[in-house]
């Protein structure tokens, strides 16, 4: 990854009627880097993935990509190529000709479009299979096939609408893995689209978190994970719990509050949060959480609650705890580690979490 | 086998009357004698070898061909790039238009012939083998419309942004991409739009002139009780090429939706 800007989206907007699509995005994409657009789905997420791609029209602001602007250039003169969620392999065509499709409009002889072809597939293990029907290709071959025709063309820029969507969990997984290597070993900048935040957060350097046409969040995973900018990016990614809290006294670094259960306690700010008032709203991550039959000592706040809800996931259980002063009870994960399940609903158990796990989410939006 | 059930015995007559009197013409267009009637007197091809030397049926079958083909052509080109509007783009009135184009199904025949007659001769379109093709394109426009809008109706519109996306122009992804993938749909046009035509009688016999298609023929031959024979072999000729072509026709409408994936 250099520190080159890739692409540039300067205020991009797209209406659709009154409807707004995206409402002005600003963006700027690392050459080399694996960037996703991640959000539910009609979020605008797709619709800015196709005004880079050239297949939508912009309403207001602008496309820079390499340094050139996109205005009116269409997409068969752009220098990105796109992975569509269907795959859009052309089904009259075997596998050799669909890769070779582009590059057959760029007048290059026929010997090097071999060349090129074979080193493409190779390239996505799909080494030898030219004349392999696109009707008889599996899912994941024609994933493959997909990105080995997009590839082939040595695009500055790869565009990928929801490629996985169509696999099933497993090949999904194995092939997150195999596009990171490639886009890494390639060291092409890659732009995915996503509703899955575990596919954004294995795959990705940085996610984009996009909500109702805007773009709310730009992080790499980790901190995207652990310093949520607001309330609906905290529980879009992963599993949280939402707590109400004052602030009784602020530094720089630090906020000291009180909680309705943990007692009071100092916390780091959040730098990702905005303007903060008195009465803010905090998370804690389930797996952050201690739980316990016995008091424990050496959490900055403990509280004493009963098992409502029991939930076992395999790899870790999670329990819900309903805590005096709390509606909603909060849910506590615990590592599979001895393949028990310790507490059962109604067991009283003591719950316990350290002020540095604790997220400020700024100011209090809910209305209960 | 169980004894068979009323609703058997009514399809199976339902199917008889249906095709048992077509049935008829090619039994007797090998019966030695002029007279329709049984018994048969026997078997014989003379009436199909009388048929190859004469030469005003042979014109008629060419003028029909030729009516045919073009229509054909004309009128698959225009479904092609309708289907294509309805099915990819909505558009103010697309509803309404593509109701006009189904309206020549549900109008009578006799109805479309004498306006068109009167709409050609008031443009000055003498009656002619034109006028028939320009009537016969509209009537088996709905035909290739609705064709053409299935075999659109599975085609991933993602395929033409692939294409375009690859560096193809607009022209050239219709050509390597959009064409092919539709070209099914387009052979199955044809042929059922070929064979609308070939049939055709009504408006034929109203614009055709001095220059009579095969139906037109065989009607006027009709009359003359000698050349029935020739007339009843012609006539089976024509069934067994029409069953053909829409055996073939449906082959490829059904491949058109299938070969998309």
């Amino acid at each position: 990854m250099t520190e080159k800007n890739i692409i540039q989206l300067q205020g991009i907007e797209k209406h659709f009627g009154s409807f707004t699509a995206v409402s002005e995005l600003n963006l700027d994409l690392r050459e080399g880097e694996f960037f996703s657009l991640l959000g539910p789905s009609g979020c605008g997420k797709t619709t800015a993935l196709r005004m880079i791609a050239g297949f939508q029209e912009l309403s207001a602001g602008k496309v820079i990509i390499d340094g050139q602007d996109m205005d009116g250039i269409p997409a068969n003169r752009r220098p990105t190529n796109m992975v569509f969620q269907s795959y859009a392999i052309f089904p009259h065509l075997n596998v050799g000709n669909n890769v070779a499709y582009g590059l057959r409009n760029r007048g290059i002889s026929k010997s090097e479009i071999d060349t090129r072809v074979s080193e493409a597939l190779e390239m996505v293990e799909l080494g030898g299979l030219q004349s392999r029907g696109a009707t008889e290709l599996s899912g994941g071959q024609r994933q493959r096939v997909a990105l080995a025709r997009a590839l082939v063309m040595r695009p500055k820029v790869l565009l990928l609408d929801e490629p996985l969507s169509a696999l099933d969990k497993k090949l999904r997984e194995q092939m997150q893995f195999e596009m990171r290597h490639l886009q890494q070993e390639l060291g092409i900048t890659f732009v995915m689209v996503t509703h899955d935040q575990f596919e954004a957060m294995t795959m990705s350097d940085r996610i984009g978190v996009m909500f109702d046409g805007k773009l709310v969040q730009v992080d790499a995973p980790p901190t995207l994970y652990a310093k949520p900018c607001n309330r609906e990016v905290a529980s879009f990614i992963g599993e949280m719990n939402f707590l109400p809290a004052t602030v009784a006294a602020e530094t720089d670094n630090h906020l000291t509050i009180s909680t309705p259960c943990f007692g009071t306690m100092e916390i780091e700010r959040n730098p990702n949060v905005g303007q903060t008032g008195r009465e803010i709203e905090i998370g804690i991550r389930p797996e952050q959480l201690e739980i316990s039959a016995h008091k424990p000592d050496n959490y900055d706040g403990i509280v004493l609650g009963k098992i409502r809800d029991v939930a076992f996931y395999g790899e870790n259980v999670h329990y819900h705890v309903q805590v005096d002063g709390v509606e909603r009870s909060i849910s506590a994960s615990v590592p599979n580690y001895f393949h028990t399940v310790d507490y059962h609903p109604g067991d009283s158990v003591w719950l316990g979490v350290q002020g540095a796990s604790i997220i400020e989410l700024g100011q209090n939006q809910s209305k209960t | 086998m169980t004894r068979p059930s009323g609703l058997a015995i009514y399809a199976f007559s339902y199917l008889a009357f249906l095709y048992l009197p077509v049935l008829f013409l090619p039994l007797f267009s090998f019966n030695d004698g002029t007279i329709v009637a049984f018994p048969i007197k026997g078997w014989t091809l003379e009436w199909y070898r009388q048929l190859g030397g004469q030469e005003t049926l042979i014109q008629a079958l060419v003028n029909s061909l030729g009516v045919g083909l073009t229509a054909a052509l004309v009128s698959t080109s225009m479904g092609l790039f309708a289907a294509r509007a309805y099915v990819r783009y909505r558009f103010r009135g697309s509803e309404a238009s593509e109701g006009l184009v189904m309206l020549p199904l549900v109008i009578p025949g006799i109805i479309v012939a004498s306006s068109m007659l009167v709409l050609f001769i008031s443009i000055g379109i003498k009656p002619s083998l034109t006028a028939v093709i320009l009537g016969h394109t509209f009537l088996a426009l709905p035909f290739s419309v609705s064709i053409m809008k299935s075999a659109f109706d599975d085609f991933d519109p993602s395929l033409e942004e692939a294409a375009f996306d690859l560096g193809s122009g607009v022209i050239e992804t219709f050509r390597r991409v959009t064409l092919p993938i539709v070209s099914p749909g387009i052979i199955a046009s044809l042929l059922v739009t070929f064979t609308v035509s070939f049939d055709e009688f009504v408006l034929a016999f109203f614009l055709s002139g001095n220059q009579p298609t095969l139906p037109v023929y065989i009607w006027s031959q009709i009359r003359f009780p000698a050349k029935l024979p020739n007339t009843l072999a012609l006539g089976s000729l024509l069934l067994l090429a029409s069953v053909a072509l829409l055996v073939v026709a449906e082959y490829f409408r059904r491949r058109s939706s299938k070969s998309t994936i």
